[in-house]
């Protein structure tokens, strides 16, 4: 369920950020998102954002733990599933 | 061949006119709160479209609020100015949005209501809003509009000063204006760069900026359109220059190598050092990239002797494409009024630079002022004015 | 020279973008950007320097695209989280900047936004950058398609006008070079006038030139009447409306001017013949007048391709 949950995120990240030459499968679970990894930049990580909040229902409100966060796929299922397991 | 700037006129948040700006400077008087339209802390222009339709004095059209803004500050600067084929004239204006508070508001209702309403979608367009001032002021021939997001303002007075100097106009009148749009207020806040109270400008603690709205316009003139007109100077534009960060779309680069470039070309243009400067009006958003990229830049041109500087984004807001020229109209009442401006809400200086900015309108010495402008692209301009 | 309709159904002409526009990139950009990008960087190929000195640039709505995209996501967000790309990349000078942030060009920078005379003003601010010294300016004109936040047709009362996008750029150089060397000899704004065609005579006179002297007369414009007017005097055979190949889009006078260059620097032309002076008329709006004269002799300013 947790790879489904990766999985998505994948499909969500290329189709939000406009990564059209990506497939799904060219981003590794732990691959780093920003600098040398995918190469995202400051305005994707606020579409990341905006992504975890109107897709999974998470806030992150704080760039420090935005850093933390959406480092790579695995941090941000990591997150999803700790907060939404918060609310149960 | 000098640049003289013989007119002001100015409405923001803190002021309908030039008088009343300068008092709520002296009185440390913000105009920013919590709009109960936007839920958020801006400075708005204390008067609605039907007001500023009577006070402009124009029939129950459908204007942009960018015109109706530009208006009375235009109004104010040109004074008794009259056209005179002697005397080639030209209007710059700038903007950002244009007719876009109008655009959104029949495109929300076209969509939401499935209507399909195209009146006054025409006037959208930047350079429609500035061809309705010109209509208003009864100018023609030479009207442009400038568009460069944060600099605009500072940009049109700059191409006015350099239009002048290349003796292709002998008078121009130069500003930019600026309205609140639901398009700029969502996107910054899409931005997470708001702060929830009022901007405290070069703070260790500054959180982010808070929007404004405004428009002003200053009239320059050479000496042979002075001859004919008989307008007093009150103050010498005497260096320009324009500059790219080329760094980020938005963010600024962390030495601010765009604003050092400006300032740094600005000086030499005005044929000055540095030691000659007296009072910087920074642009100072209250942001934690801006502040910090900024002083980087003003330490790199400064060194250990700078001078009094502030931003008085604190009173205004950031109005965007109006700012540059607000602030141009706030260095000329610091020339004149002989006194340094304010920076509101400042405590504790930034860790990285231990800079701190003038927190009183203070009188003193003022011979050369410096103002700074930049906006998203990287566009850095700088504009130095000279005690008449 | 018989006027022709331009086919509804043209479709713009666009390079392989991927070729001047990394991906990463690419991806934020809407027509308008990628058009003025690729025209820029082929500028740069085409001519010899590795920077310009400024870059300039016309554009009478912009980023459309990306506006009308955050007004759409405004909605849609009603009130929720909003994505905030579209808002980024939304302000008219992006292209300019872009082509800045792309190029690590540092220089002065600068974006003009004044309906149909966009490009012309952009075009005169070249020219003055090179009289204060500058040697090599980047200057075009760019717009794209995107209607459904304006209503040109409204404002140049035709209901039946193509609206299309386009891009053009050029390298001003105050430096002469070998070659083709074209002469930008003046470029006016005018706006908000009523005699245009007295306007135009003034402009040639003050460049020490004649309307005879005028081989060829590019021309857009919305209004029969002046139409029946600019054909009187300088006659059908040297008339040509740029807009048969473009479309309309207000800064498509820089269009003109690159196939006014195009005709100067291939003489004799095979179907305008020995062509030495053009004057691109542009009335597209009726009341506001761009003129751009070219030619072939040379003296101050020139273009290198």
């Amino acid at each position: 369920m947790t790879q489904d949950l990766k999985n998505e995120l994948k499909r969500q990240i290329i189709e939000e950020l406009n990564l059209e030459d990506m497939k799904p499968g060219d981003i590794k679970d732990d691959a780093p998102l920003f600098g040398d990894g995918l190469g995202l930049d400051s305005i994707d990580a606020l579409e990341l954002v905006v992504l975890m909040e109107k897709y999974h229902g998470v806030k992150i409100t704080d760039e420090e733990v935005g850093k933390r966060v959406l480092a790579s796929i695995n941090t941000m299922a990591e997150f999803i599933l700790e907060e939404t397991s918060k609310t149960k | 061949m000098k640049v003289f700037v013989t007119g002001i006129g100015v409405i923001s948040a803190v002021g309908l006119n030039a008088r009343e700006n300068l008092h709520s400077l002296k009185s440390l008087r913000t105009g920013i709160h919590k709009s109960a339209q936007y839920k958020v802390m801006i400075g708005e222009v204390p008067l609605n479209n039907e007001q500023l339709l009577q006070i402009n004095d124009l029939p129950d059209e459908d204007y942009s609020r960018t015109t109706l803004l530009a208006l009375p500050a235009a109004k104010e600067a040109w004074g008794s100015n009259k056209n005179d084929s002697r005397i080639r004239t030209g209007l710059i204006s700038s903007t950002s949005v244009g007719g876009m508070d109008r655009t959104e508001k029949y495109y929300f209702q076209s969509q939401v209501n499935k209507t399909s309403d195209n009146y006054s979608l025409m006037i959208h367009d930047n350079g429609r809003t500035t061809e309705k001032l010109a209509e208003e002021l009864g100018i023609s021939g030479h009207i442009s509009t400038i568009s460069t997001a944060c600099s605009s303002g500072a940009n049109s007075i700059m191409q006015g000063a350099r239009l002048i100097e290349g003796n292709i106009l002998d008078r121009v009148i130069a500003g930019g204006s600026e309205p609140l749009a639901t398009f700029d207020i969502k996107g910054f806040n899409s931005l997470n760069i708001y702060d929830n109270e009022i901007c405290k400008p070069f703070d260790e603690k500054r959180m982010g900026l808070n929007l404004g709205e405004g428009a002003a316009f200053v009239v320059l003139e050479n000496e042979q359109s002075i001859s004919i007109t008989g307008n007093k100077p009150l103050c010498i534009l005497c260096g320009w220059s324009n500059a790219t960060d080329a760094f980020h779309q938005t963010a600024s680069s962390p030495d601010g190598k765009g604003a050092y470039l400006a300032m740094k070309n600005a000086l030499a243009k005005a044929g000055i050092s540095p030691d000659n400067i007296n009072y910087i009006n920074a642009h100072g958003t209250g942001t934690g990239n801006n502040d910090l990229s900024e002083s980087m830049a003003l330490k790199n041109i400064f060194g250990d002797a700078l001078p009094s500087f502030s931003s008085t984004k604190g009173f205004t807001g950031h109005t965007l494409a109006a700012a540059g020229a607000i602030e141009a109209v706030y260095c000329t009442l610091s020339l004149v009024s002989q006194a340094t401006l304010p920076n509101l809400n400042f405590s504790n200086p930034m860790s990285e630079t231990g800079m701190m900015p003038e927190t009183q309108f203070r009188p003193a010495k003022i011979d050369y002022v410096l103002s700074n402008s930049f906006g998203f692209g990287g566009n850095c301009t700088c504009l130095i004015f000279y005690k008449y | 020279m018989v006027k022709k309709d331009i086919d509804p159904s043209s479709v713009l002409l666009t390079p392989d973008y991927a070729e001047f526009i990394p991906a990463m990139e690419r991806r934020r950009m809407s027509q308008v950007q990628k058009m003025s990008i690729a025209c820029a960087m082929d500028c740069l190929h085409q001519s010899t320097i590795a920077q310009p000195d400024a870059i300039i640039v016309g554009t009478s709505m912009g980023c459309s695209i990306n506006i009308k995209n955050f007004l759409d996501k405004i909605l849609e967000a009603n009130n929720g989280p909003l994505s905030p790309t579209s808002f980024i990349v939304s302000t008219h000078n992006t292209v300019a900047g872009q082509i800045a942030l792309l190029m690590k060009n540092h220089g002065y920078n600068m974006t003009y936004t004044q309906n149909s005379l966009s490009f012309e003003q952009s075009l005169g601010d070249a020219m003055l950058c090179c009289a204060e010294g500058l040697k090599n300016v980047l200057v075009g004109g760019a717009d794209e398609e995107e209607d459904s936040l304006y209503n040109m047709r409204e404002r140049l009362k035709n209901d039946k006008v193509l609206l299309t996008s386009g891009a053009s750029f050029f390298i001003l150089s105050n430096i002469r070079r070998q070659g083709n060397a074209i002469n930008l000899i003046d470029v006016g704004s005018f706006g908000l006038i009523k005699n245009t065609l007295e306007t135009s005579l003034d402009f040639l006179k003050a460049n020490n030139t004649t309307d005879l002297e005028i081989d060829m007369v590019l021309y857009a414009m919305s209004e029969k009447s002046k139409l029946n007017e600019l054909t009187s005097f300088f006659g059908a055979e040297r008339l040509f409306d740029y807009q048969e190949i473009t479309g309309t889009y207000y800064t498509n006078s820089a269009f003109a001017m690159n196939y006014a260059v195009d005709i100067l620097s291939n003489r004799p032309h095979p179907i305008f013949g020995e062509v030495k002076t053009v004057l691109v008329y542009n009335n597209l709006i009726p009341e506001n007048l761009g003129l751009i004269l070219l030619g072939t002799k040379n003296e101050q300013d020139e273009i290198a391709q």
